[in-house]
């Protein structure tokens, strides 16, 4: 009992810690982003991206062995410096969760004009003063998408952090919510005593996700900022000089130092590691496994997703569609562990499927991969000024052909992005697949059972390596061909 | 070419009323503005008539076939926003074949159209263009080639001069209006703009809080108007309150101190009544008797003409429009004689919810 509340206390300080971190470094960093001019902006760019396209199991361990004491079987060339698994953990948690939060300020930043500050600047306010006063106040909306999505990321967790759990010397049998689950799942066929418990953490772990997003939702657009008050000297001294720099170069030095150089420490580590064989077969098959999977359920979030996107956005005054839009949104604060055992109790149980293992994975992925398209399309299409559609239908065009010729060519680069969110998530997911069948065969499984059960480090390096080269030409092959089709435009 | 006829449209928004027993007929080829404040209930009535809004109750026919059940993309009536809503994805010449293309017109057919079209917009040049490479005039052209291309005989106009400049929104003006004149295209041109409405339509509906108030050519709507809203929103006018004194070939109304002259009506003696008078009829001068006099408080030199604004005392402020060459010799504190021809004064009945009320625009 202890144990399990100590692993879902520590689950949400983590999950609250890490989205404090990303809040303070990632604001700057959105800031540069959106209002800074300077060489090499693109490249930063895309260096923000790179650890979403980074399967979690394999930042878990390449995070895990650049920071952690490591057993001396493993010979990591990393810095050693970490024996607080929590601390490794928060470290991990922050690797995957500030893209989102960079991503989601420097969205609304960007909306945001800049004759507002100019405005206030001539009204004699420092730059400082008027992005506190002006700005600030207005992207709460962003601040809380950011929060939520940073939140839930780390709250949901569960490959990384085993792997990562499980590399380091003595994790102290450290636990959280989510890794509960993806232990005792397995256990389950041996231990039937461990039903109950492991219902218990799901049902504690969706209540308290549940609870928390809705006074996340409540408070942050309440609370007040002291706008009304001014230090115009402090301020003013805050604008110039070496504070602004200071502030720049900490956010590309902290994104460097904890983001990125964990993200790929896992190749200098192959690189220097003695090779060990092993047998591979099973990898591949695995690997297999996990790209059919996370296919199937893209078309399936596209083919459910845009309708259902379609709807909300163009019926945002009515109460049935705003409800729609929070149901939706739900699966993506939940724990996926907790919403894959979840998942898996209610498909087996209601006997209204055939419980073929494929068909719970890809029920319980499409679950929580659903509302990224859905949220990106909806997002999209309501940029979209409707009128574009009602010209088309008053210029002859039938609804859907209004939509094939008008608004898809408009959105279609929102669908590729969330598409290529639910594939990347999919195909990198350990929490739900294992709590929803045990034994599944997905490749992050496959990593997870490497490290913790084989200790075979090498072979898991190689596999990692290999998941993140095949996530990446994915996302290149994807990005490259929304651009071709931007261009025959 | 369809003529239309609206029946007692209702249509609101919780407790808005955005159309409330509106009535409107539109003539074959008729070029029809309708005027009127913001939140009158024009653009609901522009997608009333387009399909994109069911009206709560009410008929609409297109000559004299009932639309209730007519979709969109059937009425052949294509709407024009204000941001002309072209399809960035598209050049010009994609834009303006989005019509033929829907339509499955041959490829023959289809060339013959783009090349009709973009000969009477002067786009032949630009077909290759995207709308945001276009400037603001280009960009309404190729609006209004799109709309012509699809086969519509119905043209429905939301604000269409809006998003240009003053300019060559006066140039527009003509070049709109004889194009769907000689294509004999039946035209809705909805406008806060009164002197647009005045220069381009055959006729012009004036509405206000979801109902058409008066409908005319523009000389009758401007020079009779029906209500003293509709004598100061079509040009300004100024009003002069009291009861009236006597009826015969013209009506003297009377406040008490002073006695106007306006044209004759059937309002009774002894009853209330307000007499409009337009800003442009009223006149100023210094060495003959007028209905009243006042003191001159303000000068505005617009050009071709000065607005002189005039206190009088008890009864408010009038305006006037004199020739620019006046300038100088009339100046601030003056005191100058108030009057008017009485043929282009009306008498109006005092309105129920009294005369502030009645010119509110909102």
């Amino acid at each position: 009992m202890t144990l399990i509340s100590n692993a879902i206390l520590s689950s949400f300080e983590i999950a609250a810690i890490v989205t404090l971190i990303d809040f303070l470094v990632g604001l700057p960093m959105a800031w540069i982003l959106v209002r800074k001019q300077f060489r090499g902006k693109q490249l930063l760019d895309t260096m923000i991206d790179m650890p979403l396209a980074v399967p979690t199991a394999a930042l878990g361990f390449s995070a895990a062995i650049f920071w952690a004491v490591t057993p001396a079987s493993l010979n990591s060339p990393g810095l050693d410096l970490i024996t607080s698994p929590m601390l490794l953990i928060i470290l991990l948690h922050i690797v995957f969760s500030y893209p989102y939060m960079v991503r989601s300020l420097a969205a609304i930043l960007e909306q945001i004009d800049t004759t507002y500050e100019t405005a206030g600047q001539t009204l004699g306010a420092s730059k400082f003063t008027a992005a506190r006063t002006i700005t600030l106040p207005l992207f709460r909306a962003g601040l809380v998408t950011g929060i939520i999505l940073c939140f839930a990321r780390s709250l949901s967790e569960t490959g990384g952090t085993m792997i990562a759990l499980a590399t380091m010397a003595n994790s102290q049998g450290f636990q959280t919510g989510p890794t509960i689950i993806g232990t005792w799942k397995p256990l389950l066929v041996s231990h039937p005593d461990l039903t109950a418990p492991l219902a218990f953490v799901s049902i504690l772990l969706i209540i308290f996700a549940l609870a928390l997003l809705v006074v996340l939702k409540l408070s942050v657009m309440k609370v007040k900022l002291p706008k009304g008050k001014v230090w115009p000297k402090w301020e003013r001294i805050l604008s110039r000089g070496f504070v602004p720099r200071l502030k720049d170069g900490s956010a590309t030095i902290f994104l460097v130092i904890l983001v990125l150089i964990p993200s790929f420490f896992i190749f200098s580590y192959v690189a220097t590691a003695s090779p060990t064989s092993a047998d591979w077969s099973g990898f591949w098959s695995s690997l297999a496994y996990s790209f059919v999977i996370a296919g199937v359920v893209t078309v399936i979030d596209i083919v459910l997703g845009v309708p259902l996107a379609l709807y909300i956005a163009r019926n945002r005054s009515t109460k049935f569609s705003a409800t729609l839009d929070i149901l939706v949104n739900v699966p993506l604060i939940v724990p996926t562990a907790a919403l894959g055992y979840s998942l898996g109790v209610f498909w087996t149980g209601q006997n209204l499927i055939p419980t073929v293992d494929v068909l719970l994975i890809i029920l319980a992925h499409v679950a929580f991969t659903y509302p990224l398209v859905v949220r990106n399309v909806a997002g999209a299409v309501e940029e979209i000024d409707p009128s574009y559609e009602e010209t088309a239908r008053t210029l002859g065009a039938k609804p859907i052909q209004a939509f094939r010729r008008v608004l898809y060519p408009m959105i279609k680069a929102s669908i590729l992005a969330g598409s290529i969110m639910a594939f990347t998530r999919s195909l990198g997911e350990t929490g739900a697949t294992q709590a929803v069948v045990a034994s599944a065969n997905t490749a992050p499984v496959y990593i997870v059972a490497l490290i913790s059960k084989q200790h075979a480090y090498y072979t898991a390096g190689l596999a990692c390596i290999v998941l993140i080269v095949v996530s990446f030409l994915f996302m290149l092959s994807l990005r490259y061909v929304t651009h071709r089709t931007k261009g025959a435009n | 070419m369809p003529s239309i006829e609206m029946k007692g449209i209702r249509k609101s928004y919780g407790s808005i009323k955005a159309a409330d027993g509106l009535d409107l007929d539109v003539r074959n080829g008729e070029y029809l503005c309708l005027l009127g404040p913001t939140g009158a209930g024009k653009t609901t009535t522009l997608r009333v008539l387009a399909g994109l809004i069911k009206p709560d109750s009410g008929s609409i026919k297109f000559d004299g076939k009932d639309m209730a059940k007519v979709e969109p993309e059937d009425r052949r009536a294509v709407l024009l926003s204000q941001t002309y809503c072209l399809f960035p994805q598209l050049t010009v010449a994609e834009n303006i074949l989005f019509g033929p293309e829907i339509n499955r017109e041959t490829e023959e057919e289809k060339e013959r159209t783009l090349s009709d079209m973009l000969d009477m917009v002067r786009l032949t040049t630009r077909a290759d263009a995207f709308p945001r490479e276009l400037s603001g005039g280009m960009q309404q052209r190729t609006a209004l080639a799109r709309a012509l291309a699809s086969g519509a005989d119905t043209l429905l106009l939301d604000e269409p001069l809006r998003a240009l400049d003053a300019r060559l929104r006066i140039s527009l003006r003509y070049e709109l209006r004889s194009l769907a004149k000689a294509l004999g295209i039946t035209t809705v041109h909805v406008t806060h703009d009164q002197d647009e409405a005045l220069v381009m339509a055959d006729r012009i509906a004036v509405i206000r809080e979801g109902k058409i108030l008066q409908i005319g050519t523009p000389g009758e709507v401007f020079d009779y108007p029906n209500s003293p809203f509709i004598a100061n929103f079509v040009g300004q006018s100024n009003f002069f309150v009291g009861k009236v004194a006597q009826k015969r070939e013209s009506t003297r109304v009377s406040d008490g101190r002073f006695e106007v002259e306006a044209r004759a009506s059937d309002i009774e003696v002894g009853e209330e009544a307000v007499v409009g008078i337009k800003v442009g009829n009223t006149e100023i001068i210094k060495d003959q008797p007028g209905f009243f006099s006042g003191t001159v408080e303000r000068i505005l030199f617009e050009g071709r003409n000065l607005h002189v604004d005039i206190a009088v005392e008890d009864i408010g402020r009038f305006s006037a429009k004199v020739p620019s060459w006046r300038l100088g010799k009339i100046a601030m504190g003056d005191k100058v004689n108030v009057r008017w021809n009485w043929d282009k004064a009306t008498v109006f009945q005092m309105p129920e919810k009294g005369l502030q009320e009645e010119l509110k625009v909102e």
